[in-house]
């Protein structure tokens, strides 16, 4: 049992230990510059990727070399990353890194699968680390204690590092008050690009020693990002104590969870963040002085470019378009443009339902996936035991969604912006591995097979039996449940819409502006921001249940957190805020992805270096580039397209209040 | 030093020949009793007992770090108190929310750039309108019925774009607004939730001479309904403008009174004024 309890901690050790370089890096790189930084994950699988090109010429006994090059390589990456994408976003809320960084996800990992083969690839090891040790009846290898001796010498170092070295000094001062350490004559800006290197360099150690252990995949980073976001928030963000504790202990709570109780090897750790999230709301050692105090996420007026008249018009023309797709199926193009829009309406919806917390309340919620998957969860489940009317199980997954909203924005409301991201992301993880586990949810494979009929108490039609034909055109089922896809995107967007013209709608926009004195003038807004998210929960759900219905299948896939992040990018690339341009946002997303396939595998890489130009260059996303571009026009057309100022202009003397007014550049 | 005005600690005993309201002169608006706010070791409001009447003018002074901002974030609910307690009206208000203790009429006045940048100055006041009407309409209206259709709430958020002068630009964004005018809209925002007392930081911090006297003219022309506590550096525009003064130092009242009493106090003239006063 002693032994047993030995091997355990040996095991966990390594894991942890693997976990504390990661999260220490992350930690640094967010106490520093408050940059949450997503693709940490996938600086990690670089050093490994690096390391496996440095030794494949020589043969194991490269690795020390490589453990050092590979490593200052993902260090110098760090530096250009920091320079070129993170820098222009300083001064910005920190939730934009998040979403810059997850565009830097999809290009390096497409990058990664782009140079080297997909699949696992073992690191080849020296001699020296290859053997065993067996003592006090536990065999251990002697690479396991390698990583453990060399990760706690390593972590030793950069804690030294910052607590004894001019650098480290600087580096704090500049973490304290940036202003101040500039006003010294210091250099700020080249000690940020050094930290940024210096996490992804060690980011690249953690990977090199964990590709060591384990394999080289291209995955490897998706799978290590999560855990290790969940340490650094546990631990608290910037506390390099906070993940030092929290890698060690999530290693080992893992590694414990995996011999005794599998069932929640997945699970455990999110419901340990979530419950210290609650009690702590910045994490075991986290500070409210690492709290975004700088820069709303986006202030200021929206579009703004066309009369609201135009604009109706506008979108009545696109409804009536988008309502003639069917009618041209399979004579003008093939019947797969029907499934393309369908698949577009699905998402816009989705996104829609996002917008609505993220573009008028600035609640960036990271799992928004989860009431996607949960509303398609509902339909399967409901199709299979309570109902086969589509609209019943719709109704359910509209409820369901609402009352889950409600009771997650309860628990997460009162923690406030990238802690509210995180954990948003825990309960969608955690949603996800149930999924996966459960028997009622058909585990990983899903829920599929199902049938449905559109009508109520067992009236109605199934769309598989229609074909009708009118002359060349053929009206089948799948073209019915294109309109009852538009219908209901049309229906959530004139809803939402009506909602933000009420005085709820006007609430939620002066939370947006400005949530201090929204809550001076006499608003709850926890309250305010608890039904907007509800309401967003509710949709998305719709949009889950539209999807099961059309596809026949619900996969715990669904509640992936790449697609939070997709919906994410939905909404800025159309423009947050404004209910139709995360619509279109979609469209350009599946349209990309549609154009981009036909010529590379990698659409991702393209699709992600686009979404980063966006966040840097056009935060008010597509919509906004006509109020953009208007002033450079000789003829402004319409009714004066900005009466917005310039929003930099601000004469306000000395920002005395603990809300910042440093507005974003995206107020168009 | 001694915390002398032993006098505000009693609320019955009436204060100065100040102007009360007419209808209810029994409480004080406001009231703290042995109010105590601790930041780890350090104690930034130190057992202080704050009686303000109706219709008083009162400013709060005292160097800086004396407590006098850690003081208004406690009687505003921005931060819970350690100790102590706060009676608006008569009523125990000391664990309530920010939002409901505004709802209660404890209104807070911002630095300038402290109204919804975004928005129209009309949205500005109607939603400051519409927070404390809220009980009015029934959650569904609240939900669909479009703002421009409650002619009420319109017609009341006219009323004061008229009273703060602003009617003429009521469509134009706060951001777009001329210094004088966003001051303006950030006091008529505050009067719009209606507020029997109205808490003011430093409302003429970076000003010139002019735009400071162009703001008290602005307060005194708008708020005269309203009782003020001020928080203010410029000592001279304090004694001008206070019916009485509250001196902080360490977190603790070192004195209480009129201009004249305040100017006179010796042990005010030691910590705070030193030679300034001739």
């Amino acid at each position: 049992m002693a032994s047993e309890l030995l091997q355990l901690l040996v095991d966990g050790l390594t894991i942890g230990v693997v976990y504390v370089l990661l999260a220490a890096g992350l930690s640094v790189i967010f106490g520093v510059m408050n940059v949450i930084n997503f693709a940490h994950g996938e600086l990690f699988a670089l050093g490994a990727y690096f390391a496996l090109a440095l030794i494949a010429p020589f043969g194991g006994s490269a690795f020390f070399l490589a453990l050092f090059v590979a490593p200052l390589l993902v260090g110098i990456i760090g530096v250009g990353i920091e320079r070129f994408t993170v820098r222009p976003l300083y001064g910005r809320n920190p939730l934009y890194h998040i979403l810059l960084t997850f565009g830097l996800v999809l290009v390096i990992n497409d990058l990664i699968y782009l140079i080297w083969e997909p699949g696992s690839v073992t690191l080849p090891l020296p001699e020296l680390l290859s053997g065993s040790i067996a003592a006090l009846g536990v065999t251990a290898s002697v690479y396991n204690l390698f990583i453990i001796v060399f990760g706690a010498l390593m972590a030793i170092a950069v804690w030294a590092l910052f607590e004894f070295t001019k650098y480290g000094l600087i580096v704090r001062a500049g973490a304290q008050d940036r202003q101040m350490v500039r006003n010294l004559g210091i250099d700020i800006d080249r000690y940020y690009s050094l930290v940024f290197g210096m996490g992804a360099a060690l980011a690249a150690f953690a990977g090199i020693i964990l590709g060591g252990y384990q394999t080289v995949n291209p995955a490897m980073g998706m799978s290590v990002i999560i855990p290790a976001f969940v340490i650094v928030v546990l631990g608290g963000l910037g506390s390099f104590r906070g993940a030092v504790v929290g890698g060690l202990f999530v290693g080992l709570v893992q590694t414990a969870l995996r011999t005794y109780a599998p069932i929640f090897e997945g699970t455990g750790i999110f419901v340990l963040m979530i419950g210290v999230l609650l009690v702590r709301p910045h994490g075991l050692f986290g500070t409210d002085a690492a709290d975004e105090h700088t820069g709303n996420l986006l202030s200021g007026p929206r579009g703004g470019f066309l009369d609201p008249q135009t604009r109706t018009r506008l979108g009545l023309a696109m409804v009536g378009l988008l309502a003639l797709v069917p009618l041209g199926a399979g004579t003008l193009y093939s019947t797969y443009a029907v499934t393309l829009v369908i698949e577009i309406i699905i998402w816009g919806l989705f996104a829609l339902s996002l917008d609505f917390v993220m573009g008028y309340t600035g609640l960036v919620s990271l799992g928004h996936a989860l009431f996607y998957g949960l509303g398609a969860y509902t339909v399967a489940l409901g199709l299979a035991h309570v109902s086969q009317s589509a609209f019943v199980v719709l109704a359910l997954a509209i409820v369901l969604s609402a009352v889950i909203a409600w009771g997650i924005g309860f628990l997460s409301i009162r923690v406030s912006g990238v802690y509210f991201a995180m954990i948003t992301l825990g309960f969608a993880e955690l949603f996800y591995n149930m999924l996966g586990q459960l028997d009622i949810t058909g585990g990983s494979d899903g829920l599929f097979g199902l049938s449905t009929y559109y009508g109520l108490a067992g009236v109605g039609v199934e769309l598989d039996e229609i074909a009708v034909f009118l002359g060349p055109v053929a009206i089948t089922g799948q073209s019915l449940f294109y309109y009852i896809a538009l219908s209901a995107l049309v229906a959530s967007f004139l809803l939402t819409r009506r909602m933000l013209n009420s005085p709820f709608g006007a609430v939620l926009k002066s939370i947006r502006e400005n949530e201090q004195r929204a809550t001076f003038i006499g608003y709850e807004t926890t309250v305010y921001k608890r039904r907007a998210f509800v309401v967003s929960g509710a949709l998305a759900g719709l949009a889950g249940g539209l999807f099961t219905l059309n596809a026949g299948y619900a996969t715990p896939s669904l509640v992936d957190w790449l697609n939070s992040g997709e919906v994410i990018v939905m909404v800025i690339l159309g423009g947050m805020g404004t209910l139709y341009g995360p619509i279109i946002g979609s469209g350009i997303f599946f349209g990309l992805e549609e154009l981009l396939t036909g010529f590379t595998d990698r659409w991702r890489l393209v699709l992600g270096t686009i979404f980063v130009l966006f966040v840097i260059l056009l935060p008010g996303g597509l919509v906004s580039l006509p109020s953009r571009l208007a002033p450079a026009l000789p003829v402004t057309p319409g009714r004066g397209p900005n009466p917005e100022p310039e929003p930099e202009s601000n004469p306000d003397p000395e920002p005395a209040t603990d809300v910042d007014d440093a507005h974003t550049r995206g107020d168009d | 030093m001694a915390l002398e005005p032993s006098e505000s600690t009693d609320p019955t005993e009436p204060s100065d020949p100040i102007e009360t309201t007419q209808q209810r002169t029994d409480t004080p608006l406001l009231q703290t009793e042995n109010l105590v706010k601790r930041f780890g070791q350090f104690t930034a409001t130190d057992r202080v007992d704050l009686t303000i009447e109706r219709g008083e003018f009162r400013s709060v002074i005292g160097p800086n770090g004396a407590g006098k901002t850690t003081l208004f974030n406690l009687i505003t609910g921005a931060l819970p108190v350690t100790a102590g307690a706060i009676y608006f009206d008569g009523v125990d208000i000391t664990t309530l929310s920010p939002s409901a203790r505004v709802r209660r009429g404890v209104g807070r006045s911002f630095q300038i750039s402290n109204v919804f940048g975004g928005l129209t100055v009309r949205e500005n006041v109607r939603l400051a309108i519409q927070s404390v009407a809220r009980d009015e309409y029934t959650a569904v209206e609240s939900l669909f019925k479009p703002t421009d259709r409650y002619d009420e709430l319109n017609d009341r958020t006219e009323a004061i774009l008229e009273r703060i002068g602003l009617a003429h630009v009521a469509a134009e964004q706060a951001n777009a607004l001329a210094y004088g005018d966003k001051r303006r809209l950030e006091i008529g925002v505050v009067l719009a939730t209606d507020p029997e007392l109205v808490l003011f930081d430093e409302p003429t911090a970076g000003m010139s001479v002019e735009e400071t006297q162009e703001t008290i003219d602005l307060l005194e022309a708008v708020l005269v309904d309203q009782t003020l506590l001020l928080i203010e550096h410029d000592i001279e525009l304090v004694m001008e403008l206070s019916d009485r003064i509250t001196v902080l130092n360490g977190g603790q009242i070192l004195a209480e009174g009129t201009p004249a009493e305040i100017a006179a106090n010796q042990d005010v003239q030691n910590a705070y004024l030193g030679g300034m006063t001739e």
